[in-house]
C-alpha cells in the first residue's frame, strides 16, 4: 500500500470525530452575510417586496384599475389605507401592483445585463490583448451615453414601428397578446436600460478575471488539458464573480430607479399599468393638496433602492472578507 | 536503457521584458527514457521551470519558444497546435506544481477536481470520474477518500493538497509526470513522505518522472539521472551515482559542497556557498556563464561558450559536462 508509509499503524486513542458537513465558500459567505444586521433587514424588506410582487393580485384590497370618481383624491382612511388618486383608484392596490412592475423590470434588467456583462467581461479579461482592447473600447463608448437621452431616442424611434408591427401581427394572427401595449412598454424599457446597464458588470468582471487568471490553479487546470471554456466557466468565473454579485444587488436598485425615471417621463411603463414612476408623475399635479399620493410611491421606491444598496454593501463584506482588515 | 520517451533538442526560450530579451533557456538538449526518473537541479531562475513549461506550451504570453524540438512519443510538442497539445496535457503528461496551497480551485470539491481531467480526456460520466477520484486519492494515501472527495481544498492540509495534486496528475495514466519543485512549499517530514509516495507510485505504475528541484539531496534517492542547469544551460548530466561520486563541473562541485553534512564526528562548520551570483540573462553569453564564479577558470573559458560533451574517459556512461577545465585533474593537484 502506498499509504503504509504515511498513515500511522500504531493508532493513538482519539475521541470519535464529529460528523461535520463540508462548508464551501458560498455557505461561508452566507454565514457572514447573516451576521450583518443592515443586510438582514434589507433582505427581509426585499423578500417582502418579492412576496407582494408575486402574490400582489391576490392581496390587493381593490382592483388597481377600478375608478370611482365620487371618491377622488381622498386622504388615507380605514377603507383606503393610502387614500385614492385623482381618478378614485385605491393607491395601496396601485403601489402593490407597482411593486410587480418594478420587480419584473429590475429582475429582467439585472439578469440580462449581468449575463451580457459576464460574457463580455470574461472574454475580455481572459484573452486580453486586442480582444480586450476592442471590447473595453466598446464598453467605454457605451457607458459614455447618458442613459436617459439614449432612452428617449430609442423609445421615440422604436415605438412607432414596433407598435405598427404588433398591430399587423394581431391582424394576421388574431393573437390578443399583440394588442398588449404594456408588453411593448416592458420590452422597450428593459432593452433601453440593459443597453447601458451591462457595462459596469463587464468592467468589474474583467478586472477580477485578470487577477484570477494568473492564479496557479488556472495554470494547473491548463496543465490538465481542460478546454478554455471549462477553465473560464469552472475555474475563473466562480472565483471572480463576487463583485459582480454585489453589483447585481446595487443594479436591482438602480434599475428600479431608472425604470421609475423613464415612467415618470412617460417613455417607460405607461398608465393605466401602475409603475411607481408614473404614479409619481400623476400625483405631481396635486401634490400640494394631496401630498400622500406623491409620498406613497416615492417612499416605497426610496426604501427599495436603499435596501438594495445596503444589501449590496453587506454582500460586499461577506464576499470579500479580506477587506475587513480587522 | 529503455526506449526514449521524450527527446528535447536545442530548446531556446526567450522572454520579452521592457523591450529587452531575457534568454531564459539557451539551447537545452536532454532525453527521458520510459519509466525513468530524471532530476533537474539548479538555483532559482536557471530555467528549469521555463524549460518544462515550454514543453507543454504553458508559457506566459511574454515568453516565446525561439527554436528547438521536443519529441514526445516521436511527436514534436513544440509544433503541436492547441487541440493537439491539449490532448497531451493531463492526458499523456501530468504536471505537479510547486505550491499546493494555491494550485487547487477553492470553489470546486476535491473529488470534482481530481476527476475533471477524466471527464475531459476520457469522456467518462461524472459518477465514473468520482469513483476513479476516490480510487486515486486512496492510491496517494489520503485516508477515508469516500468522505474526503466531498471536501473543499481549504479543508486539506498542505501535504494532502500535494497528494491530491499528484492524484490529479495521475488521473489519465500519463506516460510522464513533470514535478516542478513539488516539495518546496512543504515542511521536511511531509517532503520525505511525498518523495516516498512518488517513488512507490513510479515503481508500481512505471511512469517516467521529471523532478525539478533546487535540492540535490532530495533527488539523490529518487532520480536515475540528474541534470544540473545553470543560466539557461545544462552544465552537467550524469547518472545519480556519478553526480555524487564523480562530479566534474565546478558548479556541481559547488552545489555538493554546499550540502550540509550529517556525520556527527565532523566539526560543525559554516555551510559552504558559491561566491557571486548568477549572470544577467539579458545578454547573450560569449563566455562560459559560470566564469565569474568559477575557481578553475582559465583564458579559454572567457572567450568561448562550452558545449555539453561526454567526459574524457567516460564516453559510454552518459556523463556529459559543459566545461573546458577538467576539474578532476585540478583536484588531484590540489
Amino acid at each position: 500500500m502506498a499509504s503504509s508509509s504515511t498513515t500511522d499503524t500504531n493508532s493513538v486513542p482519539v475521541l470519535p470525530a464529529k460528523e461535520e458537513k463540508a462548508i464551501g465558500i458560498w455557505q461561508d459567505s452566507f454565514g457572514r452575510l447573516m451576521k450583518n444586521r443592515m443586510a438582514v433587514l434589507s433582505i427581509i424588506i426585499v423578500l417582502i417586496m418579492f412576496f407582494f410582487a408575486i402574490f400582489g393580485p391576490f392581496l390587493t384590497p381593490y382592483d388597481f384599475l377600478k375608478q370611482d370618481l365620487s371618491i377622488r383624491s381622498q386622504p388615507p382612511s380605514s377603507e383606503h389605507w393610502l387614500g385614492t388618486d385623482y381618478l378614485g383608484r385605491d393607491v395601496l392596490s396601485r403601489v402593490i401592483y407597482g411593486a410587480r412592475t418594478a420587480t419584473l423590470v429590475s429582475l429582467l434588467v439585472v439578469v440580462l445585463s449581468s449575463f451580457i456583462g459576464i460574457v463580455v467581461g470574461s472574454i475580455s479579461g481572459y484573452f486580453g490583448g486586442k480582444i480586450d482592447f476592442f471590447l473595453m473600447w466598446f464598453t467605454d463608448l457605451n457607458m459614455a451615453f447618458p442613459n436617459l437621452v439614449l432612452g428617449v431616442v430609442l423609445a421615440v424611434s422604436l415605438r412607432p414601428p414596433l407598435s405598427r408591427w404588433m398591430e399587423q401581427m394581431y391582424l394576421s394572427t388574431a393573437n390578443p397578446g399583440f394588442r398588449q401595449s404594456s408588453l411593448l412598454d416592458l420590452a422597450l424599457v428593459v432593452t433601453v436600460i440593459v443597453l447601458v446597464a451591462w457595462c459596469p458588470y463587464a468592467r468589474v468582471l474583467r478586472s477580477q478575471v485578470m487577477a484570477v487568471r494568473n492564479h496557479n490553479y488556472v495554470l494547473a487546470a491548463r496543465a490538465l488539458g481542460l478546454s478554455t471554456f471549462t477553465i473560464v466557466v469552472k475555474y475563473i468565473i466562480p472565483n471572480a464573480i463576487g463583485p459582480v454579485i454585489v453589483q447585481m444587488s446595487a443594479g436591482m436598485g438602480s434599475a428600479m430607479l431608472t425604470e421609475s425615471a423613464f415612467s415618470f417621463l412617460g417613455i417607460g411603463i405607461n398608465p393605466p399599468i401602475p409603475s411607481w414612476g408614473n404614479m409619481i408623475n400623476e400625483s405631481l399635479r396635486q401634490w400640494t393638496s394631496a401630498p400622500h399620493l406623491l409620498a406613497a410611491p416615492a417612499l416605497v421606491l426610496g426604501l427599495m433602492t436603499v435596501s438594495f444598496s445596503f444589501l449590496g454593501d453587506g454582500l460586499n463584506d461577506a464576499l470579500n472578507p479580506r477587506q475587513w482588515k480587522g | 536503457m529503455g526506449e526514449i520517451l521524450l527527446d528535447v533538442n536545442d530548446l531556446k526560450t526567450r522572454f520579452r521584458s521592457r523591450g529587452k530579451l531575457i534568454h531564459a533557456v539557451n539551447g537545452v538538449s536532454f532525453h527521458v527514457n520510459r519509466g525513468e526518473t530524471l532530476g533537474v537541479v539548479g538555483e532559482s531562475g536557471c530555467g528549469k521551470s521555463v524549460t518544462m513549461l515550454s514543453l507543454l506550451q504553458l508559457l506566459p504570453p511574454a515568453a516565446q519558444i525561439e527554436s528547438g524540438t521536443a519529441l514526445f512519443n516521436r511527436q514534436d510538442l513544440i509544433k503541436m497546435n492547441f487541440r493537439q497539445i491539449q490532448k497531451v496535457r493531463g492526458g499523456k503528461v501530468g504536471m505537479i506544481f510547486q505550491d499546493p496551497m494555491t494550485c487547487l480551485n477553492p470553489v470546486l470539491k476535491i473529488g470534482d477536481q481530481v476527476g475533471e481531467a477524466l471527464i475531459y480526456h476520457r469522456r467518462v460520466t461524472k459518477e465514473v470520474a468520482l469513483a476513479r477520484a476516490i480510487e486515486l486519492l486512496r492510491l496517494v494515501g489520503i485516508p477515508d477518500p469516500e468522505q474526503r472527495v466531498k471536501d473543499y481544498p481549504h479543508q486539506f492540509s498542505g501535504g494532502m493538497r500535494q497528494r491530491a495534486m499528484i492524484a490529479m496528475a495521475l488521473a489519465c495514466e500519463p506516460d510522464l509526470i513533470i514535478a516542478d519543485e513539488p516539495t518546496t512549499a512543504l515542511d521536511v517530514t511531509i517532503q520525505a513522505q511525498i518523495v516516498e509516495l512518488v517513488k512507490d507510485l513510479r515503481d508500481r505504475l512505471g511512469v517516467a518522472i521529471i523532478w525539478i528541484t533546487h535540492d540535490l539531496s532530495l533527488v539523490a534517492g529518487l532520480a536515475d539521472r540528474i541534470m544540473v542547469m545553470y543560466a539557461g544551460l545544462i552544465v552537467e548530466e550524469a547518472k545519480t551515482e556519478d553526480i555524487f561520486d564523480d562530479p566534474r563541473h565546478p558548479y556541481t562541485l559547488g552545489l555538493l559542497s554546499a550540502l550540509p553534512a550529517f556525520q556527527a564526528e565532523k566539526k560543525v562548520r559554516r555551510l559552504a556557498s558559491i561566491p557571486g551570483s548568477p549572470p544577467d540573462l539579458r545578454a547573450q553569453p560569449i563566455s562560459c556563464p559560470f566564469v565569474p564564479r568559477c575557481p578553475f577558470a582559465f583564458e579559454r573559458c572567457h572567450s568561448e561558450v562550452p558545449v555539453l560533451m561526454p567526459i574524457k574517459g567516460g564516453e559510454g556512461s552518459g556523463h556529459r559536462i559543459a566545461c573546458f577545465a577538467d576539474t578532476r585533474e585540478w583536484r588531484a593537484k590540489a
